[in-house]
């Protein structure tokens, strides 16, 4: 395929000739002409023109070379009258060839920019083509890209606590579907169910039903905030990864800001969702940080997850009535075609969206049945299962004690949401499938009892540093060497260690190991 | 009813083991006769296919056997007055042999056989308002482009010649509504696009801004039946792929979402018993690109025989650890 295409070394060279001969042709008809009207300009009109003609031919042989497209696009800059239409025409036809051809598509926007084709127009286009072509995932694509222009969502009121630090660039509008006003992306389902049940094996709609199912990222704010006198610590937990040792964090007390150090809870995460401090006050002074620590030894203040929509866009009465047809449907295609992943997993999103306790039960039978048609990804799908089980774990939260949070038996492959676990003291991993306490573990700062047995666990990267950690169980896991269990050391109130039944046990002298690298472990089980 | 999914059916008959001392002679000799047809059409990109050859015969622990000192008067021979580095004597720079031309004195530790300051500047001056990157003089934007700026940089340790958070803003505005990216803004998701766009914001310091689980489904998604990948959604599986998905899959942490086993065989199907080498699909005729991309693949796959490859500079991870370089990749 290289070899086929005119190099971009040959463009380059009749690019420098090109240029030297408008220069030329220029100076020559000042010379030669200086009472004609001929215009130089139509020289060198006539000289690129011959140029695309010549462009179109190598089109022709290879439409899909970086270098004749990226020379098509420099000839058409410097044509003195450029022909848009005739160019928009070049890429109806490349197009209705290889509706895949990014090249084309590539031209096509820029062209469109130069001219000022209005957006409704190309979104014409892209109707056309979805309407008579299966393979047209560069369509959809497309259609992304102009419905925030066409249907923009309602500007939000600036909010005063959302700062962009210059660190932190906002992410592409392309990514979040919430950007698209409501009625729209209603009539947007309706289009893209058509063409999933006129072929339920074309991927492209189902992709982009997953991104109009999607939802608006979370403003960055913060999320929860803990406070121990003990520790003389200040744990914050923010809505997405910052770096708040460069963003200016400020810790303010009693209205006087406090020079504070912060740091992220593992060196591994320079972006990180929770930052913990070291003031340097002394604790006499503290006296009100939040309302409600006056004269407790610690306090805490965090949002309600269901009040912030952690998991799930908010749902209008509209869109919930959409919703559930679309259930419906996609049900009813599922009886046709038992088989057919797509529709599993959408269907399981739809839920997600609508309530995602109240189809807990559907959905584990459904992820089950995803992993035996689909089995080359059946490690996706244990991960997207375990996630979606933590959400209903911490949608539940809500509803009981915030402190205990157990995860037991729940076939986890994975662990994620960390950060929304700041306040837990105790916490059970017990019979899953996971084989790590990752870093974003550390993020679990008022963890007290860590039960992890009958997992898989070789390593601990995430017991870092978590000052109130006193109890871990591990018992039937893989930890195999000393190494692994170095991180313990940084744990200062650890006293009992349960690691029976790992292949470390086995190690010779394993007692006096361990006795001499945790001597605060009193309580030591192998 | 409906689409069929495009893919190739591996023979019974295709090669089941790793072949790597016929690779190996297969890359000693390429380049050997300075008239072959295909060697001189593939001038144009010369610095690179070195580049390539040499990354490969390092991974297979095989360096030894190319000729450093012709291939380091070449390079010289081949850096302009601007900084830039062309593909081959007699050409025009371009970030691409610039690149190339670093990663290959990277594996020799001896990038000073180029003028180092001038090359910081040819990148620096690439580097558009936006914070894009043009490929040459000639303002072609893409962000393969500032995938090759900030690798250079890097491997040069000179980072901070260019606006980094620039240049993260133009790259972010090239994601799409299915966690990819393109080449610009606007342009659909392409796994090579990926790789590029995942490495830089890995060189950047900015892998948080991706949504790995989105990106992950997406790219797991390039499985086909066959175990092969794909670059983006109906197309044929091709070996390099086994890079450019996979790659990206380690950078973000989620390359457990393919089937390693069934992506194994495939890129074993698509060595040629006879000559050496590997193909882009079972059968088709090798070239060195494919050979690297098939023996890096497997390495990030975990194949004892082949060293480690960092995922983020497909280079040996002994040569980035000299270097001091660690990319950072999400976990």
């Amino acid at each position: 395929l290289k070899i086929r295409s005119p190099s971009l070394f040959l463009f380059s060279c009749w690019r420098e000739i090109l240029l030297h001969l408008e220069t030329v042709r220029a100076s020559n008809s000042y010379m030669s002409y200086p009472f004609l009207c001929i215009s130089e300009e139509d020289d060198v009109q006539k000289m690129y023109e011959a140029e695309l003609l010549f462009l179109e031919s190598c089109l022709k042989v290879n439409p899909k070379s970086y270098g004749s497209w990226h020379h098509r696009g420099w000839v058409s800059a410097r044509l003195p009258r450029p022909d848009w239409a005739r160019e928009l025409g070049l890429c109806d036809r490349c197009l209705s060839l290889d509706d895949r051809n990014f090249h084309c598509w590539d031209y096509r926007r820029m062209v469109v920019k130069m001219s000022g084709v209005p957006v409704d127009q190309e979104l014409q286009f892209t109707d056309r083509l979805i309407g008579s072509n299966f393979s047209n995932y560069s369509s959809w694509h497309y259609r992304s890209t102009l419905l925030p222009l066409l249907h923009p969502e309602s500007p939000d009121p600036p909010s005063p606590c959302h700062q962009h630090s210059h660190s932190s660039p906002p992410p592409s509008p392309q990514t979040h579907s919430h950007r698209v006003c409501e009625e729209q992306l209603l009539k947007e389902y309706e289009l893209v169910q058509n063409a999933f049940f006129t072929d339920p094996n074309d991927q492209s709609a189902w992709f982009y039903y997953r991104w109009l199912l999607g939802r608006a990222e979370r403003e960055e704010m913060i999320s929860c905030v803990f406070v121990s006198r003990e520790e003389e610590r200040v744990a914050v937990a923010f809505s997405r990864p910052v770096n708040a040792s460069s963003s200016g964090l400020m810790l303010v007390l009693d209205g006087q800001p406090q020079r504070v150090e912060w740091r992220s809870v593992h060196p591994h995460f320079r972006h990180s969702p929770v930052w913990v401090s070291f003031p340097s006050w002394s604790w006499p002074h503290l006296i009100v940080l939040l309302p409600s620590f006056k004269g407790r030894s610690e306090s805490w203040c965090r949002d309600s997850a269901t009040d912030q929509e952690l998991f799930r866009s908010e749902l209008s009465v509209e869109k919930t009535s959409v919703l559930q047809s679309e259930l419906q449907s996609c049900n009813q295609l599922l009886e046709l075609e038992p088989q057919n992943k797509w529709c599993l997993l959408t269907i399981v999103l739809l839920m997600r969206a609508l309530d995602p306790l109240g189809y807990e039960r559907e959905t584990l039978s459904h992820f089950q049945t995803l992993k035996e048609v689909d089995s080359m990804r059946s490690a996706y799908y244990g991960d997207l299962c375990s996630k979606f089980m933590i959400e209903n774990t911490i949608l539940k939260m809500e509803y009981a004690e915030v402190r205990v949070f157990s995860l037991s038996d729940k076939n986890l492959t994975m662990l994620c949401h960390l950060d929304q676990l700041l306040l837990v003291t105790h916490i059970n991993l017990s019979c899953n499938q996971l084989l790590r306490l990752p870093p974003q573990f550390a993020m679990l700062q008022c963890l007290e009892v860590l039960e992890a047995d009958d997992n898989a666990i070789e390593n601990l990267d995430g017991l870092y540093y978590l000052p109130k950690l006193q109890e871990v169980s591990l018992k039937n896991n893989q930890i195999s060497k000393l190494s692994d269990l170095q991180l313990l050391t940084s744990c200062p109130k650890l006293t009992c260690l349960d690691l029976r039944g790992n292949p470390v046990t086995q190690i010779a002298n394993i007692q006096s190991e361990l006795t001499e690298l945790l001597p605060s472990v009193t309580d030591l089980l192998i | 009813m409906g689409t069929q999914v495009k893919d190739v059916v591996i023979k019974s008959d295709a090669p089941s083991a790793l072949l790597l001392d016929k690779h190996a002679d297969y890359i000693a000799a390429y380049g050997s006769k300075k008239d072959d047809y295909e060697y001189t059409l593939s001038e144009y990109l010369r610095m690179s296919g070195i580049y390539w050859g040499l990354t490969v015969m390092d991974l297979m622990g095989q360096l030894t056997r190319m000729n450093q000192q012709e291939i380091s008067d070449f390079i010289k021979s081949c850096q302009h007055d601007c900084g830039g580095v062309s593909a081959s004597i007699g050409h025009d720079p371009h970030v691409l042999y610039t690149l190339s031309a670093v990663q290959i004195l990277s594996l020799y530790d001896n990038v000073n056989v180029l003028d180092v300051d001038k090359v910081v500047e040819y990148v620096r001056g690439l580097q558009q308002e936006d914070g894009s990157f043009a490929g040459d003089k000639w303002g072609e934007i893409d962000t393969r482009f500032s995938f090759c700026a900030v690798a250079t940089l890097a491997l040069l340790g000179r980072l901070d010649a260019i606006n980094v958070d620039k240049a993260v803003e133009f790259v972010l505005s090239c994601m799409n509504f299915d966690g990819g990216f393109g080449c610009r803004p606007g342009s659909e998701s392409h796994a090579g696009q990926i790789y590029c766009c995942t490495g830089f914001l890995s060189i950047a310091g900015q892998l948080h801004q991706v949504n790995a689980d989105l990106l992950g489904w997406w790219l797991c998604e390039r499985q086909l039946p066959s175990g092969g990948l794909n670059g983006r959604p109906e197309k044929l599986p091709d070996v390099c792929y086994s890079w450019w998905v996979l790659a990206s899959l380690k950078i973000i942490g989620r390359i457990h979402w393919i089937d390693k086993s069934k992506l194994r065989s495939f890129i074993l199907a698509c060595q040629d018993e006879e000559t050496g080498g590997f193909a882009d699909r079972p059968g088709d005729m090798v070239d060195p690109f494919h050979t690297l991309f098939g023996v890096a693949g497997l390495s990030l796959l975990g194949e004892g025989q082949i060293k480690d490859v960092n995922p983020v500079l497909c280079m040996p991870e002994d040569v980035l650890e000299r270097l001091g370089l660690h990319p950072d990749l999400l976990s």
